[in-house]
């Protein structure tokens, strides 16, 4: 049984062998494993479950000074965050669009990696993601805060940016959708640490309708929806599961009941994350990490899970907490029947 | 309330930032105590504000729009502030630490410990110990609130408040720390005087802290 059919399961509740997992590591902490396994793959080392095939955000040009620009035209300075950076200055200084060219959705560069990484990972879950799916990107081009109060001040404009967000979104999913794809991961962060940034009705007003507009292009397909939202974002969970969605991650266990959700949407919306980035792997013991990941482990025994930190794993996290939780996942017996 | 003053918290509330400003100015021709403009229009509309944050009726943006209306006022009644030596609730120095570059949370509580008649010093993000130290050393008596969105860059509180100590300015000030992973525990371990988990609780933790300095 290849790495893809126990997602399968897993994402269908169908009794997995074992619980797969699919994780992402920062660069400092890339750079702390890679020197443990000095030479290793360590593509070879994690056995990951899943591909990402494509490249949506990720083409970012060195514009220097610690800066690079993405395709949008958002220039993020990287000089202490290597892996994102923060956004600088403001891409839509006024409420309009007038004058700003999206970029193309099918440009070549989007697809580039698709057939090599099927052909090299054609055992995974092969997954499109697009991150800064919808509210994100918005946001990264008119200014986080501006954005907030432009819900107020400026409700057609803001309408009109996550349309033309989607519009982009929406060709690029038909496009690799020619693919033998299995599903495609939005990542747009809603959640503070406690509630939601904007609140459920600005929510539902200008968020809600795109995002059931985008899954469904995905559903119609008849391939998985997969969202990547931060924060306290659990009270939408009904919601996003009525217009398509299928997994959610990063699934934070300081922000929501991660023993309660597994089984309350058993048959209805499967997980994937939960190992506490923010408390256990930094600050926790070698102990703490191997309970924490043998309790998710044992919550998805039978399905609708995927193990993961609730985050790619931070520079902070001990080398030996990277180790534990790794071996843990491949000490299920289960997988080693499979190996 | 006055009536002046209650159009002038009803407009702050709403976020409608001209009527608040035009509900300020007719306050002050009127001849309405400025002292009494701020703490019953302005205050108390950003105490509301906050109320309704905690309630779970406001978000983010409402905060955002109200504290906007709020700053609008303000630019007109300041100058009347100091004609009449109305004195601030208390100096809050802010700022993201050492290696953090988020600052929407920290621009919030700036925002609510504004509204609720703080002096600000936003020293921004990114923020050395060295300028926090500078920052507060002519300070007798004020608040340094913290903050930090990630698990690698909350050790810079504890860097901070140890340069505080080692400039001999400890005693000078109460620290107050927030952020996404910050919690209560973190703030008692790295020598905090409190810790608050969201822009009005940090009002209200600012409150108790500035009475105890």
């Amino acid at each position: 049984m290849d790495k893809r059919t126990v997602m399968k399961l897993a994402l269908e509740w169908e009794n997995p062998p074992y619980v797969p997992w699919n994780i992402n590591f920062t660069i400092p902490a890339t750079e702390k494993l890679q020197a443990y396994y000095p030479g290793r793959d360590l593509e070879d080392v994690v056995q990951n479950h899943m591909v990402n095939v494509g490249y949506d955000i990720y083409f970012y040009e060195d514009i220097g000074n610690d800066c690079v620009r993405d395709n949008f035209g958002v220039v993020w300075d990287r000089s202490v965050d290597l892996d994102i950076g923060i956004v600088k200055g403001q891409l839509l200084e006024q409420p309009s669009l007038a004058g700003y060219i999206f970029p193309d959705p099918l440009a070549p560069y989007v697809f580039a990696n698709v057939d090599d990484q099927l052909k090299k990972y054609g055992d995974r879950y092969r997954i499109f993601g697009i991150g800064f799916s919808l509210y994100e990107r918005a946001w990264t081009m008119r200014g986080l805060q501006t954005l907030m109060t432009d819900f107020y001040d400026n409700p057609r404009f803001v309408h009109a940016l996550l349309n033309s967000i989607a519009d982009y979104n929406i060709a690029q999913i038909n496009a690799i959708l020619k693919y033998d794809i299995d599903a495609v991961m939005f990542g747009d962060d809603w959640g503070q640490q406690h509630r939601l940034q904007m609140g459920p009705r600005l929510w539902h007003e200008f968020i809600y309708p795109v995002l059931k507009r985008m899954y469904a292009t995905v559903v119609r397909a008849g391939k998985k929806v997969f969202i990547h939202s931060c924060g306290d974002v659990d009270e939408l969970f009904d919601d996003l599961v009525g217009i398509g969605l299928n997994c959610f991650n990063p699934f934070q266990p300081e922000v929501m009941d991660v023993s309660a959700l597994i089984p309350q949407y058993r048959q209805r919306l499967a997980f994937y994350g939960g190992l506490s980035t923010q408390q256990t792997l930094p600050y926790g013991n070698v102990l703490d990490v191997r309970r924490e990941t043998r309790h998710l482990l044992e919550l998805g025994q039978t399905g609708g899970y995927i193990f993961s930190p609730a985050h790619d794993v931070p520079k902070d996290v001990p080398l030996e907490n990277m180790l534990a939780f790794i071996d843990e996942i491949q000490h299920q017996p289960g997988y080693l029947n499979l190996v | 309330m006055n009536e002046t003053l209650k159009k002038l918290f009803d407009a702050i509330l709403e976020g409608d930032q001209r009527a608040a400003a035009a509900h300020v100015q007719a306050a002050i021709d009127a001849g309405i105590d400025p002292g009494e403009i701020l703490n019953d229009g302005m205050v108390a509309a950003m105490s509301e504000v906050g109320r309704l944050y905690e309630a779970g009726e406001f978000y983010v943006p409402e905060m955002l729009i109200a504290a906007r209306a709020m700053q609008a006022s303000m630019v007109l009644l300041k100058p009347k502030l100091i004609q009449s030596n109305v004195k601030s609730a208390g100096k809050v120095v802010i700022g993201t630490v050492k290696g953090d570059l988020h600052d929407i949370g920290k621009n919030l509580v700036a925002l609510m410990l504004e509204g609720a008649g703080f002096e600000i010093v936003d020293l921004g993000s990114d923020v050395t110990p060295d300028k926090f130290v500078e920052a507060i050393r002519s300070e007798k008596r004020c608040l340094v609130a913290l903050s930090a969105l990630l698990t690698t860059t909350m050790p810079s509180m504890k860097i901070i408040i140890d340069a505080i100590i080692a400039a001999g300015l400890r005693q000078n000030v109460k620290i107050m720390v927030g952020g996404a992973p910050v919690t209560e525990t973190f703030a008692q371990q790295v020598g905090a005087d409190g810790y608050a988990s969201d822009a009005s609780k940090a009002v209200t933790l600012a409150h108790q802290l500035i009475k105890a300095a």
